[in-house]
C-alpha cells in the first residue's frame, strides 16, 4: 500500500513578516532614507540581509492627528523612525492616566463594598455601561487598533512638548532594554507616517551595522547608564570623571528571545527545560572579565554538580555577578581565582558589564575595604567550608534545593504576587475561589490547581510578573500596570478582545471570556459576533482589604509572595 | 519562636487567663446574688452566636474585616471557652428532663463536630500531600469512570488476544466491583492497607495460570488498581474535609433555635429576669 507522505517547508525567520503588505518598492523608498542610506548592505549577513530586514521586521505605519503611538507605561517591542510629518513627545510631567486610555485606579468606598451584597449580577461575566464607557480624554478606534487623544490642542496648551521630525529615532530603548516606555507620543496632523521597527529586526540592524548601534549605544549611555551606574553602591564614590571612563568602557549584553514565553510554552510541553540548554552569560571556572549587572529580565545563578548544575539563585534586575571575584583578584594578584558559578539567561536578560581592567583602575580604588566584598578563603575555594557571602547567595538552601528548581524551572520567580499554596495546610474546601468570585462579581479569577513540588502549589493564577510579558503588544494598551502597586490590570472599556496578552502569557493565567449585558445576554457587535474581554487576577486592587483569596483562607495556607523575596518565602514555609 | 507556635501560646494564654477570670467572677457572685446561671448563660449564648457569625464572616469576603484566619483561630478557641461557661452554666450536673438533654446533646455534637473538624483539617492535608497524585475533588468521578473503562477494555482484550477468559473471569470476579464505584472507605481513613493487599494478592496468585502475553495484561490491571486505589483514597479524605461541615453547621443552627427557646423558657417559667 502507498503512504502518503506530507511534505511541509521547514519554518524560517520569516514566514511571518512584521507586515505582509511591505512592497520591494517601499524597501526602495526605506533605503534612500537615513539611516539606511548611510549603512553599508554588504555588512548583512546573506540570511539576513538589509532589506530582507526592512521588508519583513518593519512596517509603515500612518498616524491620525492625536493617535497615541507610543504611551508611557507600555512595554513595547518596536522602535520607531520617523519618515514624514510629525510627532509630539510629552515631557515631565506626562499625561494624566485617564487620557492614556488607563483604568481610573481607585478603591471601592466602604458602601460600595457594603452594597456588593445585594449589587453582584447573577450571571456571569456582566458588564455594566459604567465600566465599558472610555474617558471622554480618549478614545479606542476598534478598527484601526488605535488609541486616540481628543483634544491635541488643549493637551498642546497644558502640557510640555517636544517635537520630532522626519528622521528622529525614539522606542528603541524600550524595546532593547525590556523596559516601560518612559514617554508618551502622539502623531499631530494626519500626514505623520513612521517606520516601525520590531525587536528581531533592530536587534539585527545593531549587530551588522556600527552606525544605527553607535547611534542607539550614545543614546542609551548619555540618557541611562550614568543614572543606573549611580544607583549601584559599588559605583557611587566615582566622581564625574571617573565615571565617564567607565560609562565609555561599559559594554552591553542582551540574551534570550524578547518574547520568551512562546519557546517557555514549548519546551514546557515537550519537558525538555534544563540548564545546559539554555544560553550562557559567564561560566563558571573562566576567568573573570568583568562584572556582569542584570538590567533587566532574569538569569540563572547556578554550580557544577555531580554531572549537572545546581541552581542556588536566580538574579533579577539590579543583581550582580562576578565582583567578589575580581575584588578578590584585585587584592590577591598572585592568587586569582575564576569565576565560581556559573550565571545562564532565563528566557530574556539583558546585562551590563563593566570590564575588569575598568574595575581595577577606576572603580576599586574608590571602595573602601571594609565595603569590598570577602575575600576567598582556600578552605572556601577548596569546598570544606561555606562562607556566610556564600550562604546568603544560596537561596536553595533556604527553601529547599527541589523547590528552588521547581521555582527556575517553571519560571515562577517572575511573580511579585505569585498564589502559593501549602498543601499541607490547604483543606482544599475552596473558600479562596468562593471568595474571590464573590469578590469579582460571581467571577473567580483563578484555578485553584497548577504546578506542585512537595507541599507547595502554585496555582494558576496571575502572578503580576516583574516581567510582565503579557503586556507586550496589547494594541490599545488596555492591559497595564495600575499605578498604586504596580499590579497589572485590564481596562476593561479599551480592551478589545485580540487576546494577544492570553497567549503571551506563560503561565496560562489570563482567560478570554464573552461578556453579557446586565439582563444576562451576551453582548455582540454589528456582526453579531460575542464580545470577548480578557479576565485575570487583578490583586482584588479596588477592594480596601487587599487579596480576599489571601484574607479568606482560614487554614493561612495561601499567600501571596514576591518570588524575588526568597527569605520571606523561606520563612513563609518555616512559619 | 515559628509563627504557629507564637500564636498558638498567645491564644492559649488568652483561654487560660478568660477561664480563670470568668471562673473567679462566678465563684465570687455564686455566694452574692442566685442570678449568676443568667450571667454564665448569657455570656454563653452571645459567643455562641459570634461564633455562628464565622460562617456568615465567610459569605462576605469583600467587607475589610480581617484575616479569616485570625477569626477560625478566634472560632476555635472561643469554641473551648464555650465549653468552661457550658460546665459552669449546668454546675457540672447532669441535664434534668428532655428538653435540656436535648439542648446538651446539641452542645455535644457541636462541639465534638467542630473538635474533629479541627483534627481532620490539620492531618488530613498532610496525608492526602504524602500520597500524592491528587485530583481535584469534582473531577474524581470522571477519572474512576475512565479507569473503570481501561479495566474493563484490557480485561476484554485478553480474551480474544491470549484466546483465554481467564483474566475475563477473574476481572468479573474480584474487580468489576472494585472498579464499580468509590470502596474501601473506612480502610482510607484508618490507613488500613488490607483490602488491597487481598487484591494484589489475588492478582499475584492467577499468575500462575497466566501465558506471557496475559501476564502483561495482568500487569496492567494490578497498575491500574493501584491507580484507583489511590483516587479511591483521596477521595475518603477529601470528602471527610468536607463532610464534618455538613454535621457542624446544620447541628450549630438547631442550637441556636433551641437555646432561643431555652431563653423563652426560662423568661416564661421563672420569677423573670428582674
Amino acid at each position: 500500500m502507498d503512504t502518503v507522505h506530507f511534505v511541509i517547508d521547514k519554518p524560517e525567520r520569516w514566514d511571518s513578516s512584521f507586515d505582509p503588505e511591505m512592497t520591494d518598492a517601499d524597501v526602495s523608498r526605506l533605503m534612500e532614507i537615513r539611516p539606511f542610506s548611510e549603512m553599508d548592505a554588504g555588512k548583512f549577513s546573506k540570511r539576513t540581509p538589509l532589506r530582507g530586514i526592512l521588508k519583513n521586521d518593519a512596517r509603515i505605519r500612518r498616524f491620525k492627528n492625536g493617535e497615541i503611538i507610543v504611551r508611557a507605561g507600555d512595554y513595547g517591542s518596536s522602535a520607531f523612525l520617523v519618515l514624514s510629518g510629525h510627532a509630539r513627545v510629552v515631557l515631565n510631567p506626562g499625561l494624566p492616566a485617564s487620557l492614556l486610555g488607563r483604568r481610573k485606579s481607585q478603591r471601592k468606598g466602604l458602601f460600595e463594598i457594603v452594597a456588593q451584597l445585594w449589587t453582584n449580577p447573577r450571571d456571569p461575566e456582566v458588564r455594566t455601561a459604567a465600566e465599558l464607557e472610555q474617558d471622554s480624554g480618549v478614545k479606542v478606534g476598534l478598527k484601526q487598533r488605535g488609541v486616540f487623544l481628543q483634544d491635541v490642542p488643549r493637551i498642546l496648551d497644558e502640557h510640555k512638548t517636544a517635537t520630532m521630525s522626519p528622521g528622529d529615532f525614539f522606542g528603541e530603548i524600550a524595546a532593547l532594554s525590556r523596559s516601560a516606555r518612559t514617554a508618551t507620543i502622539f502623531a499631530v496632523g494626519d500626514e505623520t507616517e513612521l517606520l516601525e521597527v520590531r525587536w528581531q529586526g533592530l536587534r539585527d540592524l545593531l549587530r551588522f551595522d556600527d552606525h544605527l548601534r553607535h547611534h542607539i549605544d550614545r543614546i542609551y549611555r548619555e540618557r541611562t547608564l550614568a543614572t543606573h551606574l549611580r544607583e549601584i553602591p559599588i559605583f557611587k564614590r566615582l566622581n564625574d570623571e571617573q565615571l565617564k571612563r567607565v560609562i565609555e568602557q561599559t559594554q552591553f549584553g542582551t540574551y534570550g528571545d524578547y518574547d520568551w514565553s512562546g519557546d517557555y510554552k514549548r519546551l514546557a510541553k515537550e519537558g525538555t527545560r534544563s540548564p545546559e540548554k539554555e544560553t550562557t552569560i559567564a561560566q563558571e571556572g573562566d576567568y573573570p572579565n568583568g562584572v556582569v549587572l542584570i538590567r533587566s529580565g532574569f538569569a540563572r545563578l547556578s554550580e557544577k554538580f555531580g554531572h549537572g548544575h545546581r541552581t542556588l539563585n536566580y538574579l533579577s534586575a539590579g543583581c550582580e555577578f562576578g565582583l567578589r571575584e575580581i575584588a578578590h583578584n584585585w587584592r590577591q594578584r598572585a592568587d586569582s581565582v575564576p569565576f565560581q558559578q556559573t550565571l545562564r539567561v532565563i528566557g530574556y536578560t539583558h546585562v551590563i558589564v563593566v570590564p575588569t581592567p575598568v574595575m581595577e583602575e577606576v572603580v576599586l580604588p574608590t571602595v573602601p575595604e571594609h565595603e569590598l566584598p570577602l575575600r576567598f578563603t582556600s578552605e572556601e575555594l577548596a569546598g570544606a567550608e561555606q562562607s556566610d557571602t556564600r550562604r546568603k547567595l544560596d537561596a536553595g538552601a533556604k527553601i529547599g534545593p527541589e523547590l528552588m528548581e521547581f521555582m527556575t524551572e517553571n519560571r515562577f520567580f517572575n511573580g511579585t504576587s505569585t498564589m502559593v499554596i501549602d498543601m499541607e495546610r490547604c483543606t482544599r474546601c475552596d473558600d479562596c475561589v468562593r471568595a474571590c468570585a464573590t469578590t469579582n462579581e460571581g467571577n473567580p479569577r483563578f484555578l485553584r490547581h497548577g504546578h506542585t513540588s512537595g507541599r507547595i502549589m502554585v496555582a494558576n493564577s496571575c502572578m503580576h510578573c516583574a516581567d510582565p510579558v503579557c503586556l507586550i503588544g496589547c494594541p490599545t494598551g488596555a492591559i497595564h500596570r495600575g499605578q498604586s502597586g504596580g499590579e497589572v490590570v485590564v481596562n476593561q472599556a479599551t480592551c478589545i478582545g485580540c487576546s494577544i496578552c492570553s497567549n503571551n502569557c506563560p503561565y496560562d493565567a489570563i482567560r478570554m471570556v464573552e461578556i453579557r449585558e446586565e439582563d444576562g445576554a451576551f453582548m455582540v457587535d454589528k456582526d453579531m459576533k460575542p464580545i470577548v474581554k480578557a479576565t485575570k487576577c487583578d490583586l482584588c486592587s479596588d477592594q480596601i482589604g487587599g487579596p480576599a483569596c489571601e484574607r479568606s483562607c482560614p487554614h493561612g495556607a495561601l499567600k501571596r509572595m514576591d518570588m524575588n523575596n526568597l527569605d520571606a518565602f523561606a520563612r513563609w514555609l518555616n512559619r | 519562636m515559628k509563627g504557629f507556635l507564637r500564636r498558638r501560646l498567645l491564644w492559649g494564654s488568652l483561654l487560660v487567663a478568660a477561664t480563670i477570670a470568668v471562673a473567679s467572677v462566678y465563684a465570687a457572685w455564686e455566694g452574692a446574688t442566685t442570678r449568676s446561671a443568667y450571667l454564665s448563660g448569657w455570656l454563653l449564648f452571645g459567643l455562641m452566636v459570634v461564633l455562628t457569625g464565622y460562617n456568615w464572616l465567610k459569605k462576605i469576603p469583600y467587607l475589610p474585616l480581617g484575616r479569616s484566619e485570625v477569626w477560625l483561630e478566634f472560632h476555635l478557641y472561643a469554641g473551648v471557652f464555650t465549653g468552661v461557661l457550658f460546665l459552669l452554666h449546668v454546675r457540672l450536673r447532669w441535664p434534668t428532663g428532655w428538653f435540656e438533654l436535648v439542648l446538651t446533646l446539641l452542645y455535644a455534637i457541636v462541639m465534638f463536630s467542630g473538635v474533629l473538624g479541627i483534627i481532620i483539617s490539620r492531618g488530613w492535608p498532610k496525608r492526602l500531600t504524602a500520597r500524592g497524585g491528587e485530583v481535584p475533588f469534582d473531577r474524581i468521578p470522571l477519572v474512576s469512570r475512565q479507569l473503570r473503562e481501561q479495566a474493563e477494555a484490557l480485561a476484554l482484550s485478553s480474551v480474544a488476544e491470549a484466546k483465554s477468559a481467564t483474566i475475563a473471569e477473574f476481572y468479573t470476579r474480584r474487580l468489576h466491583d472494585f472498579f464499580a464505584g468509590p470502596r474501601h472507605f473506612l480502610s482510607h481513613l484508618f490507613e488500613i492497607r488490607l483490602p488491597l493487599n487481598a487484591l494484589l494478592h489475588d492478582l499475584g496468585d492467577l499468575n500462575r495460570f497466566l501465558n506471557e502475553q496475559e501476564r502483561k495484561v495482568a500487569d496492567q490491571l494490578v497498575a491500574l488498581v493501584r491507580q484507583k486505589d489511590g483516587l479511591d483514597y483521596q477521595r475518603a479524605l477529601q470528602l471527610t474535609l468536607r463532610l464534618w461541615l455538613f454535621v457542624h453547621i446544620p447541628v450549630t443552627y438547631s442550637l441556636m433555635l433551641w437555646a432561643v427557646a431555652h431563653i423563652v423558657l426560662v423568661y416564661g417559667f421563672s420569677a423573670g429576669a428582674r
